[in-house]
This record gives C-alpha cells, sequence and structure tokens, in this order.
C-alpha cells in the first residue's frame, strides 16, 4: 500500500514538474523566440512593450487553453472509459467531438448569418446539445452492439458523418467569420482569446471538481453495475452524472478548439499504466494533469514544427497517440482469446 | 419478525414472462437456507431479484422487519450482500482492494478506508484463508481464489443477510469445503441468515437448516434436507426417469455424511 502511495507522488511530483517545464518552453518557443527570463519580466510587470504584448494576448490564452481543455478532454474519455466498462471510448472515436462540432458550426452560421454576434457561452451549450444527442446515438448503438471495437468503428462513422456536414455547412457559408471556421474544424488553439479562456476555465475546474467529489460512486461503478447497486449505489443517478460531466468537458473542448483526437482515449490509458491503479481519487487529478501536459507539448509542436506554417493540433496528437490506441485494440483482442 | 429475510407471495420473472410464482421463504438469522432445482428453474431470478438486479412482479421482500420497497439502495447495501455468479472484470485491482469494496457503504465521500474498516477487511480476508494473495492482481488469480476473494468481499459488508448464488460452482472439491466451511461459520457465529442456491444436491445436508426444491413455475416443497431431499422429489425436480431418484439419493446420503464430518 505505501509502495503505491510513493509512485502517485512521484507521478504528480513529475507531471506538475512537466507542466511549469512546458508552461515556459510554450511562452519561449514561436515565431519570436523569447527567453525566461525575458517570460518572467513580462509577466511580472506586463509592459507595453512588443514581446509582452505576444505573450500575454496570443500566446499565454492560448497555453492556458491548452491546458484546461487537454485536462478536461482527458477527464471526460475516463469517464466514458467507465460509462461504457472498456479501455477503448473517448469522446473523438465516439463520435461525441464531431457531433458537438457540428452543432457549433450550425448555430454560428444560422446566428452569424443574421448578424447575431455568439457568445462563448452560447457555443459551449450548442456543443453540449451536440455532445447529449451523440452521446444517446451510441448509448442506442451499445445496446445493439456488445463488441467494444465495434462500437468504436460505429462512432468513428457518426464522426465522419458530422464532420462531412459541417464541410458542407462551412464551405457553402459566405460570412467571413466562417472563413476561420475551417481551421477550427479541424482542431486548433489558435485565435483563442482571454475571455474564451475564462469561460472555459470556470466551466471546465467546476466539472472537474464535481467528478472528484463522485470518486466514491464511480470507483463502485468499475465493479459493474451490479455490484455497485450492492453497495449501495444510485444507478441511474450515477449514470446521469457520467454522461452530463463526460458531455460537458468534451462541449467545452470542442467549442474553444474544435475536436482534438485521441488525446481523450489515450492519456487515461497511459496514466493507468504510470500510476498502476484505476482508483478515481487519484485518475481523476492524474489524468487532468496528464492531458494537460499532452496536449500542451503537442500545441507546442504544432506551432512550431513548420512555423510559420501551423499545423492542426489533431495532426500532432494523432502522430502521437493513435499508436497507443492501435495497442489498446490489439491487447484486448489477447485479453478476450486468453 | 425483527431480522432476517421474508420473502412474502413473491412473483419473479423478466419483464412480463414470469418464472416463479408464490415464493414464500422465511431466512432466520444463524440460518442456511438451500435453494435447488434444475437449471433454469428460476434460482438466480429469485436471488436476483432479492438484490434489486430485477424488478420483482408481485410480492414483497421483507429485509430485517421493513419491506424493501421503502428501503434506500444505501440501506440495503447495510443488510444484504451478495456474491453472484456473474464474474468482474476490475482493471488493476489488487485483491485486497476488491475485498475492501465490500466497505463501501461505510466509508466516506472519497471512499478512505478507516482504520475500523481496515480491521473489517483483514478479518474477512483472513476467514477465507487469502491472506497470501492480497497483493496479487485480481484479474490475474484462479477462479477458485476469486471465489474466496468475493465471499470476503460480502463478509466485510458485515450485513445480516448473505445472498449468495451457486457459490460452490466451478470450484474444485477443497475449495467448495473450505467456502462452505466459511458460510457455516458466518451463519452459526455470525448470526447471519444466508440464502443460498446450490447445484452439488451432496453438500445440502451437511450445511442447509432448510431446502426450498423448485419445479414448474413454483417452489414444489419446503422443509429439512431429509424431507426434501428424496428420491421422489428429486425425480420431479430434475425429470428424472422414475425409479432413479431412488438410486441417487441412497449414495447422496452416503457421501453427505461424510462431508457433513469435515465441514
Amino acid at each position: 500500500m505505501d509502495s503505491n502511495k510513493k509512485r502517485y507522488k512521484v507521478c504528480f511530483l513529475v507531471m506538475i514538474c512537466a507542466l511549469v517545464i512546458f508552461f515556459f518552453v510554450g511562452m519561449g518557443v514561436g515565431s519570436a523566440d523569447i527567453s525566461v527570463v525575458d517570460i518572467s519580466k513580462s509577466l511580472i510587470n506586463p509592459g507595453d512593450v512588443y514581446m509582452g504584448r505576444i505573450l500575454l494576448s496570443i500566446r499565454l490564452p492560448r497555453i492556458i487553453a491548452a491546458i484546461v481543455l487537454g485536462g478536461a478532454l482527458s477527464v471526460s474519455g475516463y469517464l466514458l472509459q467507465i460509462f461504457f466498462g472498456n479501455p477503448i471510448a473517448g469522446p473523438y472515436v465516439l463520435g461525441i467531438s464531431s457531433a458537438a462540432k457540428l452543432f457549433v458550426a450550425l448555430s454560428m452560421v444560422f446566428l452569424l448569418g443574421r448578424g447575431v454576434m455568439i457568445s462563448s457561452l452560447v457555443m459551449v451549450i450548442a456543443a453540449f446539445i451536440g455532445s447529449i444527442i451523440a452521446m444517446a446515438a451510441v448509448m442506442a448503438l451499445a445496446q445493439k452492439v456488445r463488441n467494444m471495437s465495434l462500437l468504436v468503428v460505429c462512432g468513428v462513422m457518426i464522426g465522419y458523418i458530422c464532420s462531412a456536414i459541417t464541410e458542407f455547412v462551412v464551405t457553402f457559408a459566405d460570412d467571413t467569420n466562417i472563413v476561420n471556421l475551417h481551421n477550427w474544424s479541424l482542431g486548433s488553439f489558435s485565435g483563442i482569446n482571454m475571455e474564451q479562456v475564462l469561460v472555459s476555465s470556470v466551466i471546465v475546474i467546476i466539472a472537474v471538481i464535481c467528478t472528484f467529489i463522485f470518486s466514491k460512486p464511480i470507483g463502485a461503478f468499475q465493479l459493474g453495475e451490479n455490484y455497485a447497486r450492492n453497495m449501495g449505489v444510485n444507478i441511474k443517478r450515477i449514470r446521469i452524472i457520467l454522461i452530463l460531466l463526460s458531455s460537458i468537458l468534451s462541449a467545452t473542448v470542442t467549442a474553444f478548439a474544435g475536436p482534438i483526437s485521441f488525446v481523450g482515449i489515450a492519456v487515461p490509458h497511459i496514466m493507468r499504466m504510470a500510476m498502476k491503479t484505476a482508483k478515481p481519487v487519484v485518475m481523476v487529478p492524474g489524468c487532468f494533469l496528464g492531458g494537460a501536459i499532452i496536449t500542451l507539448l503537442c500545441d507546442c509542436i504544432a506551432r512550431t514544427a513548420f512555423a510559420p506554417t501551423e499545423i492542426s493540433i489533431s495532426a500532432v496528437t494523432s502522430v502521437f497517440l493513435a499508436p497507443v490506441v492501435i495497442y489498446l485494440l490489439v491487447a484486448r483482442r489477447e485479453v478476450s482469446r486468453g | 419478525m425483527d431480522k432476517g429475510i421474508r420473502l412474502e407471495d413473491l412473483k419473479v420473472g423478466y419483464g412480463t414472462s414470469i418464472v416463479l410464482n408464490n415464493v414464500n421463504i422465511d431466512i432466520l438469522p444463524g440460518e442456511i437456507v438451500c435453494l435447488i432445482g434444475a437449471n433454469g428453474a428460476g434460482k438466480s431470478t429469485v436471488l436476483k431479484t432479492i438484490v434489486r438486479q430485477l424488478k420483482k412482479l408481485e410480492g414483497s421482500i421483507i429485509i430485517d422487519g421493513v419491506n424493501e420497497a421503502n428501503l434506500r439502495e444505501e440501506d440495503v447495501a447495510k443488510s444484504v450482500s451478495m456474491v453472484m455468479t456473474e464474474r468482474i472484470h476490475p482493471e488493476l485491482m489488487t485483491c485486497f482492494e476488491v475485498v475492501a469494496t465490500g466497505r463501501y457503504p461505510y466509508t466516506g465521500r472519497l471512499g478512505f478506508l478507516s482504520d475500523e474498516d481496515k480491521e473489517a477487511v483483514n478479518y474477512a480476508i483472513d476467514l477465507v484463508g487469502a491472506r497470501k494473495i492480497i497483493d496479487k492482481d485480481f484479474s490475474k488469480i484462479s477462479d477458485g481464489q476469486k471465489q474466496r476473494i468475493m465471499l470476503a468481499r460480502a463478509i466485510c459488508q458485515d450485513t445480516g443477510i448473505m445472498v449468495l448464488d451457486e457459490p460452490t460452482s466451478f470450484l474444485d472439491l477443497q475449495y467448495k469445503l473450505d467456502i462452505l466451511k466459511v458460510i457455516k461459520k458466518m451463519a452459526k457465529e455470525k448470526n447471519v441468515a444466508v440464502l443460498m442456491s446450490i447445484h452439488e444436491l451432496e453438500f445440502v445436508p451437511a450445511v442447509a437448516d432448510k431446502v426450498i426444491g423448485i419445479a414448474g413455475d413454483e417452489v414444489y416443497v419446503t422443509g429439512s434436507p431429509e424431507e426434501v431431499l428424496t428420491g421422489a422429489n428429486l425425480e420431479t425436480m430434475y425429470k428424472m426417469t422414475p425409479g432413479t431418484g431412488e438410486i441417487i439419493c441412497s449414495g447422496l446420503w452416503n457421501y453427505s455424511t461424510s462431508i457433513r464430518r469435515l465441514l
């Protein structure tokens, strides 16, 4: 028992250090390289210098967004995996992110076309409605197909359908505001502003704290519904809580950064391997930190690898995390055979 | 009736299809009641209904003197523990952690174990003789060991009623004896009311205070092992050729006398 606690401590310490390091790396690298000393100076005393403006109005919101939304995505994936009792679930592979994206795009085109400016909150609500609808579709499918790999294939298909419709809508929308949608619909943290960061942070922090508070029933749910009920868990309630929390988290991410692939599915698994536990009390903060670090790192790569051209964040996360998902699928196959 | 469990005119089944009618059973503290019958006769259906996996169709379940319909999940969890045939697949949980989930109804908001909880978990682990495997990954131990762990889990839930669905199936002889010994000990020393289904009739006389035999879609016979385990009853319950019941019974009673000496 004590060796476990030590392992958790080391993992958390390493992750916090990594987060701090990547924070400064993220602030420093880009089209204009800035040294750590200068970053610290302008953070403490935001002057009117050119450097400070880049840092505070462009890089800082982007980095906070990557941290908060990356963490949210991975906690969302963790909750979905518990809900479906399966390690190969995530908001992206189940099509939930893409459905959220479709609803945001539709509401933008519809409202902007009528000259209404869209607030951040409206985008989150639109994304949430899309998430819930996709979740309902996946749950209906899950009752028909017991095989999880097949369910994932169905989810990917739902994702393709939603992406195709989004593409269609965006292409034929004439408003100039919507031109930006193209970048966003592939997944990107670029152009995110401080107001959006604030709104998303508030939602995500509340949702993650709620998740942590429900650690106990979520942990019981991991033993299967029947045993959870026998432990005194209200099954109906915990199912609704899992759906709502995972949808709110993934909807917030999609509303501001578009669909980001594979973070939600792969990070919880990486954390499980690192921590050697599946306990929610450890996993919820662990997933949040892990998701934050990986997303932040991938975002840094996305904007610096081929600078000044930026690539979509999903391109980077796919390269790093899709192999983890393939490994998961293969490893599971062996388990079911044995 | 104060403690224990009573089933009154219980009708169980799946949705609209009724599996078993008019189940009336009283199980008092310290008593072991065995439920016997052919495959698919409805033994598991009754047990699943008691632990709320299935909705009861009619009748009532009285738990410690209170109608179950008026109890919340949390209350039932402190009164009824279970070991079912369903396999669980917890990820990355040690045997200790699986047993400790039995303490769920007693732990605080985040589910951390108090010293008292740990004591109860350790007591249950020692009782089933699983001390050696507590740090092993639950998914990597044998079926017999899993069954021990699941029993320890139910024991540390510290309830007055235990519901066990075929706790001895698929185990080797020694495991069967070990598991039954523990169950008997719980009933006789901890005054637990036990309702269990079982296929191995030769073990029934050694553990059961009362036996309930199911045939057709109702309770066919209730009574002591001597009253229930007769050739004629077996022939009806298991749809055997007339005359074969007697042959089985004579051997069965010999074997079970030996087993009784071991338990």
